[in-house]
């Protein structure tokens, strides 16, 4: 069969057949009893409320978090400089670090001299979480925050660990964790996609397939949103005739339905009708999303829009649209980095300038954020991540740089369901690797899950003959970090 | 080194006895092992494909009985700790020598090869099988007590057994006030943490706390423990030590108990340690009642330990057109959310009074910016079951918010940006398990948050 004809109508295969047999006209009679149709293009009625089915789409336990704020620091923040200080960098600063410790290949091969943090570290909040002074605002919020110092990722280089990070895998293809987390809770807004990405300029290495449904129904795959004053593109319609779109697109969906009547289900048909269907939507409910009328100017300045910095103020934009997408209902909301003037946290090179650029864009509009979420209530539903793909070496990369470091890193969690004023794992005294407790990315999937309700071992998607997990086999709760 | 073996003095068995006498249930498993093999081979070697077995046979019977004597050996090293119920310990240490004695006649028979008169030998294997399990069984009895083999078992078998039918376990406490202060709260935790060295088989330092009566008799050191009286009950005393004290209990690794287990048994020794009674009459206070509300599982909001059946379709499908998004919140059962703060309809009370129809079932209720006013609120009140409630964004009242007093499960409500004020302090004193209160941008002054801080001090109020 060539590609152009993938759509034909063609003879019922064994597999199909047999299960066709098994359970189909039980399972029929069962969803037209309750009035459920299949639930893969349906963003959200696709809840089964009334039945115990194969298809129930909704938590498994409890939810603490109802959406998720992913702030995605792109490059890896340098852990020892940022929330795990190690005063023996600065004793022993200007030394050979393999003669102190067992050095690993790193990625450019150009191992310096030990290298001390530029930065001070103090401590903050009734915790006395230490942060340095890249944060000055996210210290205020360290009450609020459990931190991870014992992060661990399989792979040293940024397209696989962002793979890592985001699907689970390694590899392109599979499926994003946002999009599992729509799959398995479907999403409360008919008019805005579940699964979202606030792009702030950097789309992270490894490109969109960081955002991808992989083998998921295509409904849910991320809709990326750019910075700007169009966020989508094509979103104010070409027609000038009233109706002439809506006609247009109710005669495409005439001829869809036809063909899929044809051929029974198919995934790319009916992602395609309820793709059309909410793009027509977005039309209005984009340009309602991003301008930001109803916001007080007192709002706007907590986030940072007045800043000197404009990466800080379209930072600040992108978070006060993420709270904006919460109150709208959308399951996962991924911001990226701004691009800043240096590179992104890869500091390689030039640690001190780039990482103060990094930070001084992103320290306030998350600060202002959770702030913002914690005064409108939206704090106890909704689950903040901060995390990078990896961490950095603690010595040098020829004279002030930072390598990457897979053997650990930080991470922080805050809000829904979340022991704020923790800490948990532990670093040796260099920062190098994880020596207490050590989280995996998997793990880390395992409990934002939970949080949502999810038990990551039983939301599973058939394909390639087995039961899917975004955690594959891996994966436990961090339960020290939860309330 | 027999002066020292023997060194049995007033004191008690010497350390290297005791050291011998713990390998016991580690080598006490090699005679079973080997006589068993031994009598299948005898009984293998009547086939003639095993023929030649005949000739080997011995040295396994030589095996088993050279391990029975070091089983008999250690379990008599054991058996001077005294912790055991003696009259099984006496059938048990026969049995045991009686057992190495058959095995020796066994593998002198098998070695000369010596024919039996009638049926000899297959009735003198079988009576050492026979001896094998029953001691085996004896043994069992004694490290695990002898209830432990049937403690599962159905209740034919049970009763075969001369056994009483299995105990109904107390039914679990839902509510405070229906806990029984030594059924509920003592006698669970003896149950769980003492009661597998303190029974009436092995009763380690000739104590018992399988029940009250025996509890109160104490052991070999006198009273376990003096009702009123906590620093001189030795119980008391020992669970509190540090655990690498000798004389902390559970010892031998076993788990130790809990901080409310241990404040538990010390707040019931200082009330005069009585045997039945309700709890919530000994006159507990906040801190102590807490504490068992939490070790019984009660702080968790018991609502939804119910189990609750579908929502009525019909009413789920109204409310969905009339604006509502319904969400299930567990697998297993049918609490549902509804949110009508994405709705574009405008909120009537046609919609209300369809919502109230699934007041059982609605535990999270959002109504942020859905213009619900004052009045509306009537209706609101009869969701008996609501956790969260959200009434963010609206121009809602202390006026309105008098209405929802019968709301007893409320454990947060949101009133971000509502016209609430001074009335807050009021209202709120009327739900009991109320945890987290939103209140920025309302009509609230900083002089009622200072009230509410001072009167609710397990409140979290989100005010700036």
């Amino acid at each position: 069969m060539s590609k152009y004809h993938n759509f034909m109508r063609r003879p019922l295969t064994r597999r199909e057949m047999l299960s066709v047999c098994k359970g189909g006209f039980g399972s029929l009679a069962f969803m037209s009893l309750f009035g459920l149709t299949t639930f893969s293009c349906n963003r959200s009625s696709g809840i089964a409320l009334d039945s115990n089915s194969d298809l129930y789409r909704g938590p498994h336990h409890l939810p603490k978090a109802k959406n998720v704020i992913f702030l995605y620091m792109d490059g890896g923040v340098s852990q020892v400089d940022s929330f795990d200080p190690k005063p023996r960098l600065a004793k022993e600063n200007g030394q050979d670090p393999r003669k102190k410790f067992k050095v690993d290949a790193t990625q450019f091969d150009n191992v310096g001299k030990i290298l001390k943090s530029p930065w001070e570290f103090k401590q903050y909040g009734e915790c006395g979480m230490p942060v340095s002074d890249l944060f000055p605002h996210i210290a205020t919020c360290v009450d609020d925050i459990a931190l991870i110092r014992s992060m661990t990722s399989q792979f040293p280089e940024h397209t696989n660990a962002n793979y890592f990070l985001h699907t689970g895998s390694g590899l392109q293809g599979r499926p994003s964790m946002g999009s599992w987390m729509t799959y398995g809770l479907g999403s409360e807004n008919q008019n805005i996609p579940g699964y979202v990405v606030l792009d702030g300029g950097l789309i992270p290495p490894g490109g969109l397939d960081n955002f991808k449904n992989g083998f998921l129904p295509a409904s849910y795959q991320a809709s990326v949103l750019r910075a700007g004053p169009q966020p989508v593109a094509n979103i104010i319609p070409k027609e000038k005739i009233p109706n002439l779109q809506e006609q247009k697109l109710d005669f495409i969906k005439q001829l869809d339905n036809n063909q899929l009547d044809s051929v029974g289900e198919a995934d790319a048909i009916e992602s395609a009708i309820s793709n059309y269907e909410l793009a027509y939507k977005m039309q209005s409910s984009i340009p309602e999303l991003t301008e930001f009328k109803e916001e007080t100017e007192a709002t706007k300045k907590l986030y940072g829009f007045d800043s000197d910095d404009p990466h800080t103020r379209g930072y600040a934009a992108q978070c006060l649209l993420a709270r904006r997408l919460v109150e709208r209902g959308v399951r996962f909301i991924e911001l990226t980095c701004p691009k800043v003037s240096a590179d992104r946290w890869d500091q390689h090179g030039n640690l001190k300038d780039g990482h103060e650029k990094n930070a001084h864009a992103v320290d306030q509009p998350i600060a202002g954020l959770i702030k913002d979420l914690k005064s409108r209530g939206l704090f106890e539903e909704t689950l903040v991540v901060w995390t990078g793909e990896f961490g950095r070496t603690p010595f040098a990369q020829g004279l002030n740089g930072r390598d990457h470091n897979p053997s650990a890193f930080s991470m922080w969690m805050a809000g829904a369901g979340i022991k704020g004023g923790t800490i948990f794992g532990k670093t040796d005294e260099y920062g190098y690797r994880v020596i207490e407790n050590e989280v995996n990315i998997h793990d880390m999937h395992a409990t934002i899950m939970h949080l949502m309700g999810i038990d990551h071992e039983r939301l599973t998607f058939r394909f390639g003959g087995r039961d899917m997990r975004l955690t594959d086999v891996h994966g436990h709760v961090i339960k020290d970090i939860l309330v | 080194m027999l002066s020292m073996l023997l060194n049995i003095t007033a004191e008690g068995p010497s350390d290297v006895l005791l050291f011998f006498g713990r390998i016991h249930p580690l080598v006490v498993h090699l005679p079973i092992g080997f006589l068993l093999l031994a009598a299948l081979a005898e009984l293998a070697s009547k086939k003639p494909k095993f023929q030649p077995l005949k000739n080997y046979t011995h040295y396994v019977w030589a095996l088993g009985g050279i391990s029975a004597f070091f089983a008999v050996l250690f379990g008599y090293f054991l058996s001077l700790s005294g912790d055991y119920n003696e009259d099984t310990l006496f059938w048990h240490k026969w049995m045991g020598i009686v057992l190495m004695i058959v095995a020796g006649i066994c593998y002198f028979v098998s070695k000369k090869q010596l024919k039996l008169p009638f049926y000899g030998k297959p009735i003198l294997i079988s009576f050492m099988v026979f001896t094998i399990f029953y001691t085996g069984h004896l043994g069992g009895n004694l490290t695990h007590g002898s209830t432990y083999l049937l403690e599962y078992a159905p209740n034919m078998i049970r009763r075969m057994a001369g056994m009483p039918n299995k105990a109904i376990p107390r039914k679990k406490v839902t509510v405070l006030d229906s806990a029984e202060v030594y059924l509920d709260l003592i006698d669970p935790v003896m149950q769980a943490r003492c009661v597998s060295c303190h029974n009436n088989d092995k009763k380690k330092g000739g104590l018992d706390l399988t029940t009250y009566a025996k509890l109160m008799a104490g052991g070999e050191s006198g009273d376990a423990v003096l009702p009123g009286d906590i620093n001189g009950s030795d119980l008391y005393r020992r669970i509190t030590l540090p655990e690498t004290h000798d004389d902390f209990m559970p010892t031998e690794g076993k788990p130790p108990l809990s901080e409310e287990e241990v404040a538990m048994i010390g707040w019931w020794i200082g009330v005069q340690a009585p045997s039945d009674g309700f709890f919530v009459e000994l006159g507990p206070d906040e801190e102590v009642k807490s504490m068992v509300e939490k070790y019984l599982g009660l702080d968790k909001n018991q609502l939804l330990s119910k189990q609750m059946g579908p929502a009525s379709k019909v009413v789920v499908d109204s409310l969905i057109k009339q604006g509502f998004n319904l969400n299930r919140l567990m697998i297993d059962n049918y609490f549902l959310e509804a949110n009508f703060s994405l709705s574009e309809q405008p909120l009537t009370n046609q919609a209300l009074a369809t919502l109230v129809e699934l007041k059982e079932h609605i535990i999270w209720l959002n109504l942020s910016n859905s213009e619900i006013k004052d009045g509306q609120l009537e209706q609101i009140a009869q969701l008996e079951n609501l956790i969260k409630l959200n009434l963010s964004t609206n121009t809602i009242t202390d006026q309105g918010l008098s209405h929802l007093g019968q709301l007893q499960n409320l454990e947060s409500i949101n009133l971000y940006k509502t016209e609430v004020s001074q009335g807050l302090v009021e209202n709120i004193a009327k739900w009991p398990k109320l945890k987290r209160l939103y209140i920025s941008e309302s009509k609230v002054d900083s002089l009622t948050v200072e009230q509410l801080r001072q009167k609710f001090k397990n409140l979290t109020i989100q005010f700036d």
